[in-house]
């Protein structure tokens, strides 16, 4: 073979448009990230590039925005309250999702390619179209020719609300997924635990769920992120006022006005937010890009 | 119950308790089931327990999704208050509006746009890096990050790039900042963004001749912007350009630098299966690198393409955080998601609002068959 021609990629041409991307996509971080250790006062004086340029930057470097924005501004509540909303949102939506996942695998009754051509189905349905019956549904209920079938509730700007929510927008996706991971499992396993006895719950706890873990992981990280970073769903569940704030949407109050040109707070919120999904994200990379692809289609 | 309990209860352990309380009722209830079936005859028991295991899953599908989705394509055809019906007068104002035909405009840029980039960067990206000695990985990371963080931050970094200040004070968004240090003014002497060089002398950019700042995100067409001051629309190809809507376009990269890791992890995916023999085949045969990746590495690709075709039109069409975080919609930049809303929760008007939606949905139908079509032409062969 031509092992003597230098490989069109060995050459300088295609290492400088390698480094120049990589740079494109790093700066805009750079300057954000940088401008959030600076003085409020600086940030809007001085250019944060000319600010590395005459040594400013250093001169003045400071974490005072950061205490700032999570006592003062009181982020580090919105924190908690991004928790109290996606770790439910997370788990409940896996849970309902593995049981069905589980009957689809192992369970014969009546009328199962029905059922999950419907959950199919439900993969294609655009947020979007079920923003304003939830709202309406979460408040006043739901009657069904004459009968009640959900009482009046008003949770709309409680927790449970968002946990619904994300319930309902994450099982399609969830259920398909899992199904998916446990028809891959070895039938004869399973069989065999029937044959001993072992009740079809008790098959689920000790056989099914610890041999997706694998399947589990990929989704749960790909939902927690998702849960984490969304700021929609919140916005319209959980409103704006600041008890109820998570962390998207108290990053997305302090951007978009209200503030002025509070950019030193606006630097410091955004780039706490950012820390728990880089870290989730680098711990479990090989996870999250797996759960990411397979959830190429979620509604 | 949950009112009475957050009055009594200090918030930290109302926070802590309900992420308990959250995460744990959903088994007690299949177990509370589980129980139940127990003392059901035994001939009953497998279709009981499938229905135990899928009914909750159903039901949960049909009350947040199936109901709420006929009951918005219903709302549709209904006045604001959803009282009375008012047949298509709702999706006749969708596509006569001004502001919503703008809207619909920006919308076809950014599935153009968007898909378009994203697509052709991952490919680009994914190729070369596959074929990288060493730190692919780091290269990887890089281009991936955005990926996880949220679109509200990454819609912060771009406003804080885009960012204008009226003049004279310094500009700090990159763009802006760079743009008014260049050149001189008239009299010669350097123009400078406010900055205080070591010997005293302050270099502004407000002198005749400088170049001014631009609200990048408010310049909604390029009949403002100082190079295309002179250009009119006279013909239909003048016209477009100078309606070229610049902020539309630079709203539309921040999704682009978003999306371009996904792209490129799935690409790369696919390339690394693409059998070595093949390629090498066609370097033996003389082909140039450029003509093994068009007619080699695309038509392999084309299944993943259309994935991630796929998937970014479907994001793109939801796409709601970066418009309602930089511009909230205004200056013409507005999508369908944020109108969505904003007609519901701005102008409390549920028909349009579900007529919005609506739209949402059957734009994302046609690929959606694309997509089936493909699955069964595969299937068959």
């Amino acid at each position: 073979m031509n092992n003597q021609v230098q490989k069109w990629y060995d050459k300088p041409i295609s290492k400088i448009i390698l480094v120049s991307i990589s740079l494109t996509w790093v700066l805009p971080y750079f300057g954000f990230v940088l401008s959030s250790f600076r003085p409020g006062d600086s940030i809007k004086r001085v250019s944060w590039w000319s600010s590395i340029a005459t040594g400013d930057f250093i001169r003045e470097f400071t974490f005072d925005n950061y205490s700032e924005i999570l006592f003062a501004e009181n982020l580090s509540r919105s924190f908690f309250n991004s928790f109290a909303v996606t770790i439910p949102s997370t788990i409940i939506p896996i849970t309902i999702a593995a049981f069905a996942a589980y009957a689809f695998a192992f369970i014969d009754f009546k009328g199962k390619d029905i059922a999950f051509l419907f959950v199919v189905a439900m993969m294609i349905v655009p947020l979007q179209m079920s923003l304003i019956p939830l709202i309406k549904l979460f408040s006043k209920g739901a009657v069904l020719f004459g009968v009640t079938v959900i009482p009046e509730l008003s949770i709309n700007g409680t927790f449970v609300a968002v946990w619904f929510a994300h319930t309902g927008f994450g099982l399609p996706l969830a259920t398909f997924l899992l199904r998916d991971f446990m028809m891959g499992l070895p039938k004869s396993v399973i069989e065999s635990a029937k044959i001993d006895g072992a009740s079809h719950l008790t098959t689920f706890f000790k056989l099914a769920l610890p041999l997706s873990v694998a399947g589990i992981a990929a989704f749960a990280t790909f939902q927690f992120l998702w849960v984490y970073n969304d700021f929609l769903v919140a916005n319209v569940f959980l409103g704006i006022r600041p008890q109820n704030l998570v962390v998207t949407s108290h990053v997305a109050q302090l951007t978009v006005g209200n503030y002025g040109e509070a950019w030193h707070l606006r630097t410091s919120g955004a780039v706490i937010s950012m820390i728990v999904p880089l870290i989730v994200f680098f711990s479990l990379q090989r996870f999250f890009i797996r759960g990411l692809i397979g959830g190429a289609v979620k509604g | 119950m949950f009112r009475e309990l957050t009055k009594v209860l200090p918030r930290p352990v109302l926070v802590v308790l309900a992420i308990v309380v959250g995460s744990t009722f959903i088994f007690l209830l299949y177990l509370g089931m589980n129980k139940l079936i127990n003392y059901a005859p035994e001939r009953y028991h497998e279709g009981l327990y499938g229905a135990m295991f899928v009914g909750p899953a159903i039901f949960l599908l049909g009350l947040f999704l199936l109901y709420p989705a006929i009951r918005t394509i219903y709302l549709s055809f209904f006045d604001k208050r959803g009282n009375n019906f008012i047949g298509l007068e709702n999706y006749i104002w969708s596509f006569s509006d001004r502001m919503m035909l703008i809207t619909i405009r920006n919308q076809v840029i950014w599935l153009v746009g968007v898909v378009t980039l994203v697509i052709l960067f991952g490919l680009v990206v994914g190729y070369i890096s596959d074929r990288l000695k060493k730190g692919e990985a780091f290269f990887k990371s890089i281009i991936f990050m955005p990926m996880a963080i949220s679109a509200v931050g990454s819609s912060a970094i771009f406003k804080f790039i885009y960012e204008y200040r009226p003049p004279p004070l310094t500009q700090i968004g990159l763009i802006n900042g760079l743009r008014v240090g260049v050149g001189s003014d008239v009299n010669g002497n350097e123009c400078g963004n406010n900055v205080t060089l070591d010997d005293g002398t302050k270099l502004d950019y407000v002198n005749e001749g400088c170049l001014k700042p631009i609200g990048w995100l408010q310049q909604r067409d390029l009949t403002n912007l100082p190079s295309f001051e002179n250009i009119t629309s006279t013909d239909f190809f003048s016209s477009i350009f100078v309606n070229f809507p610049i902020n539309t376009v630079l709203l539309m990269l921040v999704m682009v630098w978003m999306f371009t890791g996904f792209a490129m992890v799935v690409f790369s995916a696919a390339i690394k299966a693409i059998p070595g023999e093949i390629i090498e085949a066609g370097q033996i045969d003389g082909a140039s690198e450029g003509k093994i990746f068009l007619s080699i590495v695309i038509p392999y690709l084309k299944t993943t393409i259309l994935v991630v075709a796929t998937y970014m039109t479907v994001s793109v069409l939801k796409a709601f955080d970066i418009i309602y975080v930089t511009t909230r919609g205004d200056f013409e930049t507005n999508l369908l998601a944020v109108k969505m809303l904003d007609e519901f929760a701005k102008f409390l008007n549920q028909g349009r609002s579900a007529a919005v939606a609506v739209i949402i949905f059957i734009s994302v139908i046609p690929i959606i068959i694309l997509n089936i079509i493909r699955n069964k032409s595969e299937a068959k062969s």
